[in-house]
């Protein structure tokens, strides 16, 4: 729990990924996820995340 | 989750159910996001109904190949419509939560809790959300009394991490609560030391943490340096598993800050400048860096560190390094710089957008050029 108070130490990721990721992620853009998802009539999956 | 999760083949098949969104807190460009749906947990992951755009599911930490698979299919079931009182209960304080309405989120968890049938799926995720919103409004001493209660009947799963490790946090800022403590503390351990459960490097690391936190609120810096010292070997231990340099360096920041608990911070120095050689346009590892340099009393070091970090570094981040670069300059004893770095972070922390702008950080900053 303390993780959570302590998030500029913790929760690290470093901010280039090199493993590849196996579905196909929107970066930073609500607008187009939501109008895809819309339009496929399928739910929205969110990962919010920090790069520290 | 980068690293271990969403690189698994097993999540091919989810791959057209969903749109899937990847939102960097840190990033301007997501503030309005964040204003929609706030975040004060990393990370947070969320299934949004796109038709109602409206939270169908959230859940706060990381999740393993398992834990999101049963989410993904969680998630929806609730956008087709939720059945069980105790299903359409979770998914409310989900939403509550989204909302930031805690007390009423942590009551609809409470009730699908009450309403759950016999052997309910979700029951672990609505006892951990029950705990995280209990946490997050800072009502410990029933944080801890319902972790306590709720953990007997998720024991040996995962919402075991999360239910005992919260609960273990909140009774740890009322440690006169002895028996609570203790009884959390004990649950914890045995969580941690539960091989079946299949919690990830991290969270077993996080739950280091948590027992640290117990032993320092109750004074026990015996017992907190024995678990430092075996936090560490455990750190050191995944490190040295990590098949990639992405993986390794997951661990950088927990053994860190074990490091510096330790006040061993020279132990940091050789994995952070390998992850600054592997990661060389990340500005976590110089960031870090300037705090184990600062922190041995190499000023100078600690600056060019900085230096590098805020180059690359961009969002809510920057105000910490800045604020670092700032503490550096005042330990070398030089004052006009350390305020001239304060002011530049004051006018960078009021520049961000709504969503990421704080004014509790502004306020601390500004309070902080006075003592300068």
């Amino acid at each position: 729990m303390k993780r959570f108070l302590t998030a500029l130490l913790l929760t690290a990721a470093p901010l280039l990924a090199i493993a590849k990721e196996v579905v196909p992620f929107i970066d930073n853009d609500y607008a187009k996820a939501l109008a895809q998802a819309k339009k496929k009539n399928v739910p929205i999956f969110v990962d919010a995340w920090a790069p520290w | 989750m980068r690293a271990f999760v969403f690189t698994d083949k097993a999540l091919e098949r989810y791959a057209g159910q969903f749109v899937w969104l990847a939102i960097d807190t840190e990033n301007s460009a997501n503030a309005s996001f964040l204003t929609k749906y706030p975040i004060s947990v990393w990370p947070t992951l969320m299934i949004i109904d796109s038709k109602k755009e409206s939270v169908a599911l959230r859940y706060a930490g990381g999740a393993s190949v398992p834990q999101l698979t049963k989410l993904l299919g969680d998630g929806e079931k609730v956008v087709r419509g939720t059945k069980s009182k105790a299903d359409e209960a979770l998914a409310r304080g989900d939403r509550l939560t989204s909302e930031k309405n805690l007390a009423e989120a942590a009551a609809a968890y409470d009730e699908a809790i009450k309403e759950a049938p016999k052997n309910w799926s979700r029951l672990g995720r609505a006892a951990e959300s029950l705990t995280f919103v209990l946490y997050d409004s800072r009502d410990y001493e029933r944080c801890a009394a319902r972790a306590l209660d709720l953990y007997p009947r998720v024991k040996g799963t995962y919402a075991a991490f999360n239910v005992a490790s919260g609960g273990l946090g909140c009774a740890s800022e009322k440690p006169d609560n002895r028996p609570t403590l203790d009884a959390l503390e004990k649950a914890a351990r045995e969580t941690l030391d539960d091989p079946k459960i299949p919690l990830a490097g991290d969270d077993r690391s996080s739950l280091y943490e948590t027992l640290i936190g117990a032993r320092e609120a109750l004074k026990d810096e015996e017992g907190a340096h024995r678990l430092r010292e075996e936090w560490a070997t455990f750190l050191e231990g995944e490190a040295k598993k990590a098949k990639t340099a992405e993986q390794r360096a997951v661990y950088d920041s927990h053994r860190l800050t074990v490091y510096l608990a330790l006040k061993q911070p020279e132990r940091a120095i050789p994995m952070l400048e390998q992850s600054e050689r592997d990661f060389p346009d990340d500005y976590n590892p110089p960031a870090r860096l300037g705090l184990a340099y600062r922190t041995m009393g190499k000023n100078d070091d600690a600056l060019a560190a900085y230096d590098r970090a805020l180059a690359k570094a961009y969002g809510p981040r920057k105000i910490g390094i800045l604020r670092g670069k700032a503490d550096t300059y005042a330990a070398k004893g030089d004052k006009e710089s350390a305020r001239r770095t304060i002011e530049e972070a004051i006018r960078y922390a009021e520049s961000l957008p709504v969503g990421q702008r704080s004014e509790t950080t502004i306020a601390s900053l500004k309070k902080k050029l006075e003592t300068l």
